[in-house]
């Protein structure tokens, strides 16, 4: 409603041109919106975005059958597929597993973030520059591409092929949460620290008493990112955890979905792909606002 | 005043009691099995497992599934370096070079059953009886004399047709290439014909499957089981005619290629939706193409794989896999692997996953169990696989090739079907690059692990 | 080839004279000591062509080595060479003339803590963890990619640059150097000349020219070399594939952010709908695209029809790849559309308005203004695109095509070599020309564009 009403006090203007000559021209203006043809484009955007998940929720109701023959209606196969998905395929195993991942490294990878970022922006110390390139070149090198080798370190040297560590440590550090902490700190004026060090606190209780709650938005932001990652991250997981075991992701679980019980099921895979989304997809509708905020700061400024 | 006699009996019960005790307080022996498969055969297997460790107490069968076999293979490489390996692993035939050679440091991975068995006629009072398997299992698996691994899903290739569109056309099942060149002829004029006429996965096994109907080895050295194989024969006379009847299917719009090498799904797919009338395929799966078929609403019939009508037919190979024992075992571990093993391969539950799989009866004495219950009568298609084996003439073509690097050469000679399929590569270069890869990935095997 | 031990020394000699020269130049316009630039600069140079070659054994100059194996040698001593010698400059600059790159900000001393204990300490997790799961796999790649290395036996023989030069193939080499020289100097030459103030009509016409030669060249390089290797298959597949998503993602993106970032109603919905895809992951992407262009019961052929058309075969070499490039714009879009949204809300309306009184019309603006002005933020798209398509495509391709009909990318080559074919030593060398890869077009990226960003009036 407020929408409607700022719409027309910003056409008020237009409003007494147009009193005088047709009221009928009046009301058809303040009835489509201004800017009609951007509806138009976003309701199709909109769809064409939309359209995949709609048609695989709609799959996920139905079995094979009416799946080849496209009928648009729901089926009535949910609950077959739920219990092919989530009992036969052990997908509710997965999720619980995927859950604690992503949210162990995302508080790990926040965690150690803020410290980085604490120690390159409040203090000066010798090779500080150095370290910084030492964090900075890991951005050059994705783990995709040490695929090969961090699987035997981690299988072989540490032994910890299978286990949740080998899945979880080696994401624990992040150059870009380091960066975008960093940048965050260098913006805050230091007359806060100067204040918190005339008050007798160590680096630690600055971090926590002063630092951590203004930087909320930022921590906001990198949470999202980070649990986002982690939970689609699909080549290490498919590499390091063995496909049947019990801790295994969600992501490598979808791939015994591809056949359930002889051909390919549409119903149940779909499904999958339907529950396996929706965590990260709210994750992401919520913190959406910290996430645009946390990138905005560093866009600005 | 105690009575003496209630006092001895308490004291003898506590004694009782403690005798007791520690053999409850004997730890289980854990034996892990892992396995490619993670959907309804894993099921299957699991129940076993079940069974087994009820009937045998002081063993406990875990049995892990994964994806496939390459990814299965990769992480027993890697357990058996980290001394975390499983006692039995389920190994595909293609890789029993691999799993021969594999080796940490010298020492191997596996040992050969008959070696663990030894003299042994029964253990934990299940007989041991190596000769019941049925011969084409047994001469694949039998190397240097002697059983390696223990047989357990096997498969041979074979057609299945959509008899509905057949009895349309009024014709026969064809047997040779001929035949099925004709038969689609009169499939792809019917008012009501398919979309096209009948497909295959891309797979190197159906490859190999045809150069054995042809009598033509794939490796050298008696297709590996001579010596070890150093050169493949993939440009050979016989794969080029195979191919070259491949790509004439094609050409003539009656074989369709969905696109994606080893196809299983979306070939498989397609038959069920009626898009072609035949379909070359692993035995595997009889009983669920059967049931899907009649789903959808006609009788699916299964028939020998065709073949060249020029070299005449001599076999067709098994494909499958086999449960390899593990090195270096516990002793009451390795028991425990080999009494599963006995037990897992028995007759009633040899028939129970043909019956529910497709996979064929790996010994005499499941397939006459299965006999007796009549089970080929109520489903003749279930024994086409088990009769084209049995009158495969055993040669070293169709006994099976054992060599190294075998995944990697299936890969090029897929890549090379489908450069030719798709691409319209020439049929002979294409071949030729293939093998040429093919040789060199194998001499750098060899120099790896000779 | 004559001896071994003095042609090792020969070849390092020569870098470190010529290190050594540069630098001589270098520190007489910076009016300080040659005889410490030529040091610094005989140093560097030296050290720049060890840098591959001492693990190498210099093994590529073998007398028993083909000639090709030489000139790869080389090529890694330039490489060395150059980032050696630039380091060594960047810290010349800082240090002697008291420049410092852009990338590091001046800090006032203000509001600092005392001790330097505390950030070693603060800065310890993660750079053990760095260094053990990034830089250790990093090093052990380069020793696997010199290996004749398998899943399945412990047993690893020496092979020097192989795995590379196989790569190449070596029998078309004079022809493939010769066009990688030709274009590698003209890239390097356009790099060079960005902005001039006074852009003469010659200066356009030579770099049209030369961005035209290079067009020209590397179509013929394609098509000699798309004939010939399996290799250089892949790395096309990965350019054309990378590309396509790069361009669709940011058009498709920039048109809806224009239409969405002005004040309209609902517009924080419109925005939740077309972003929420970010969160999808790539396998299930690849999942449901798979599903909707499956050619017996995908839903697009279904539709295509109900228009009247024929259907297509969405396996085949061109429509299996317009799947993927489908399926990666629609998961990327969400994350460009954010950040263009925002983007365009910080243009300053009254350049704009300034321009509309001047007599712009709305094209001429966006053309002139708000593109110019979005420019940080496409390049930092630009990047984020390229790097989503080089890498995390690998789920997408795993279900949707498995890699066949021309959607062999690199990155699941390595997967396929490694894992698939169990062969180490090819696939880590693959996994090393990706890394080669990725760093030379960031570099591009940044020397090109990074020059022309206009951060704001």
């Amino acid at each position: 409603m407020t929408h409607f009403s700022h719409e027309i006090i910003q056409d008020s203007s237009d409003m007494n041109r147009v009193m005088t000559s047709d009221t009928t021209k009046s009301l058809i203006r303040r009835l489509i919106p201004q800017r009609w043809y951007a509806h138009v484009v976003l309701w199709i955007a909109c769809f064409f975005i939309g359209f995949p998940l709609f048609y695989a929720m709609l799959v996920s109701t139905q079995n094979n059958a009416q799946t080849i023959n496209f009928q648009v209606i729901p089926g009535e196969s949910l609950e077959r597929n739920w219990q092919s998905v989530m009992v036969d395929r052990n997908l509710g195993r997965y999720m619980v597993n995927s859950v604690i991942l992503a949210v162990i490294v995302t508080v790990g990878k926040t965690v150690l973030s803020l410290l980085s970022g604490l120690a390159f922006v409040y203090f000066r110390f010798p090779g500080k520059w150095v370290v910084f390139g030492f964090v900075l070149i890991t951005v050059m090198m994705p783990t995709e591409l040490l695929i090969i080798a961090l699987f035997r370190f981690v299988s072989i040297q540490l032994d910890w092929g299978g286990t949740f560590q080998a899945l979880a440590l080696p994401f624990m550090a992040s150059a870009t949460g380091t960066f975008l902490f960093r940048q965050h700190f260098a913006n805050i004026p230091s007359e806060l620290s100067e204040a918190s060090q005339m008050d007798g606190a160590n680096p630690l209780q600055f971090l926590f008493r002063v630092l951590i709650p203004i930087s909320w938005n930022t921590i906001g932001a990198l949470a999202v990112i980070q649990f986002v990652y982690v939970w689609n991250m699909y080549l290490w997981p498919l590499l390091i955890a063995p496909g049947g075991a019990d801790n295994q992701v969600v992501q490598v679980g979808l791939r015994s979905l591809l056949s359930v019980d002889t051909s390919i099921s549409y119903g149940p895979l779909m499904l999958g792909a339907v529950i396996a989304s929706l965590p990260p997809v709210i994750v992401f509708i919520l913190l959406q606002k910290q996430f645009m905020s946390g990138f905005a700061i560093t866009r600005d400024k | 005043m105690i009575n003496r006699k209630r006092f001895l009996s308490v004291v003898i019960a506590l004694l009782v009691f403690l005798a007791v005790i520690p053999s409850f307080a004997q730890g289980v022996t854990e034996v892990k099995v892992w396995i490619a498969f993670t959907d309804y055969r894993l099921d299957w297997a699991r129940e076993r497992a079940t069974e087994f460790n009820a009937l045998y107490p002081q063993y406990n069968v875990v049995i892990e599934g994964y994806d496939n076999y390459e990814v299965l293979f990769s992480a027993t490489n890697l357990a058996f370096e980290q001394g975390t390996n499983p006692a039995i692993v389920q190994y595909f035939e293609a890789a029993t070079q691999d799993a021969r050679d594999a080796n940490f440091d010298g020492v191997p991975h596996f040992k050969p059953i008959s070696e663990a068995f030894g003299d042994r006629t029964e253990i934990n009072g299940l007989a041991v009886d190596l000769n019941n398997f049925v011969e084409p299992v047994a001469n694949y698996y039998t190397l240097d004399g002697s059983f390696t691994s223990m047989p357990w899903n096997t498969s041979s290739a074979i057609m299945f047709s959509n008899q509905a569109i057949f009895d349309a056309a009024g014709i026969e099942i064809p047997t040779t290439w001929e035949e099925v060149e004709a038969a689609c002829a009169v499939i792809m004029a019917l008012e009501s014909a398919p979309a096209n006429c009948i497909t295959w996965p891309n797979h190197g096994w159906f490859f190999e499957q045809a150069l054995a109907q042809q009598g033509a080895d794939f490796v050298n050295n008696g297709n590996g089981r001579e010596a070890r194989a150093t050169e493949t024969f993939i440009a050979s006379d016989a794969a080029v005619s195979y191919v070259n009847w491949w790509k004439n299917l094609q050409d003539m719009g009656y074989y369709v290629y969905t696109g994606v090498q080893r196809d299983w799904g979306g070939t498989y797919n397609t038959f069920i939706a009626q898009d072609v009338a035949m379909l070359v395929y692993s035995s595997s799966d009889t009983t669920a193409l059967t049931n899907d078929g009649a789903d959808a609403g006609f009788t699916v019939t299964a028939s020998y794989m065709p073949y060249n009508q020029e070299t005449g037919y001599v076999g067709n190979l098994i494909g499958g896999a086999s449960l390899w024992l593990a090195n270096g075992l516990a002793t009451e571990v390795e028991d425990g692997a080999l009494t599963f093993l006995l037990f897992f391969t028995n007759a009633q539950n040899d028939a129970s996953w043909h019956q529910v799989t497709g996979y064929v009866p790996v010994t005499n004495a499941g397939l006459e169990l299965l006999q007796a219950e009549g089970w080929y009568d109520e489903s003749p298609n279930s024994l086409v696989a088990s009769e084209q084996l049995a009158n495969s003439e055993q040669t070293s073509a169709t006994t099976g090739a054992i060599v190294g690097a075998f995944p990697q050469i299936r890969n090029f000679v897929t890549q090379a079907i489908e450069n030719i399929l798709v691409n319209g590569a020439d049929i002979s270069e294409a071949l030729t690059e293939a093998q040429t890869l093919s040789n060199e990935a194998l001499s750098e095997y060899n120099l790896l692990n000779d | 080839m004559i001896s071994t031990e003095s042609t090792n020394i020969i070849i390092t000699l020569i870098p470190a004279i010529i290190g050594a020269i540069y630098f001589i130049a270098l520190f007489m316009r910076l009016n300080r000591s040659p005889i410490i630039g030529a040091i610094i600069g005989a140093g560097a140079g030296g050290i720049g062509a060890m840098v591959f070659m001492v693990p190498l054994g210099y093994c590529t100059f073998e007398p028993e080595r083909k000639p090709i194996d030489a000139y790869f040698g080389i090529f890694l001593i330039t490489i060395g060479v150059f980032v050696m010698l630039g380091i060594a400059r960047s810290a010349s600059n800082f240090l002697f003339a008291g420049r410092s790159g852009s990338l590091i900000a001046h800090q006032s001393s203000a509001g600092t803590f005392k001790g330097w204990l505390m950030p070693w300490l603060l800065l310890s997790p993660t750079l053990i963890i760095l260094a053990l799961f990034l830089y250790y796999p990093a090093m052990d790649t380069f020793r696997l990619s010199t290996l004749l290395a398998r899943l399945g036996t412990s047993r690893t023989i020496f092979v020097c640059v192989d795995n590379f030069t196989r790569l190449l193939q070596p029998e078309n080499f004079t022809l493939q150097t010769v066009l990688f020289f030709i274009i590698a100097i003209q890239l390097f030459i356009a790099s060079q000349n960005t902005l001039k103030d006074k852009d003469s009509v010659w200066a356009q016409f030579f770099r049209l020219s030369l961005i035209l030669s290079n067009l020209f060249f590397f179509f013929f390089v394609v098509l000699a070399l798309l004939l010939n290797s399996s290799y250089y298959r892949v790395v096309i597949t990965t350019f054309s594939l990378s590309t396509a998503i790069v361009i669709f993602s940011l058009i498709i993106s920039l048109g809806i952010a224009y239409m969405a970032y002005q004040p309209i109603r609902g517009g924080n919905i419109y925005r939740t709908l077309l972003i929420w895809p970010y969160a999808i992951s790539p396998p299930v992407a690849g999942i449901i695209f798979f599903i909707i262009f499956n050619n017996t019961g995908g839903v697009a052929n279904h539709i295509i029809r109900f228009l009247g058309g024929d259907g297509f075969d969405w396996k085949d070499t061109t429509m299996a790849p317009l799947t993927i490039i489908l399926a990666s714009v629609w998961k990327a879009l969400g994350f460009s559309i954010l950040f263009y949204i925002a983007g365009l809300q910080n243009v300053p309306k009254d350049l704009l308005e300034a321009a509309a009184i001047d007599g712009a019309n709305v094209w001429q603006r966006f053309v002139r203004i708000t593109i110019p002005m979005l420019s940080p933020i496409t390049f930092f798209l630009i990047i984020t695109n390229i790097s989503y398509a080089f890498f995390d495509i690998f789920g997408t391709i795993d279900f949707l095509t498995g890699g066949s009909g021309g959607t062999n990318v690199m990155i699941y080559e390595i997967y396929n070599l490694g894992i698939r074919n169990n062969d180490l030593g090819k696939s880590a060398a693959q996994s090393l020309v990706l890394f080669m890869l990725v760093v030379g077009i960031t570099y591009l990226q940044f020397r090109t564009t990074g020059r022309r960003v206009s951060y704001g009036a």
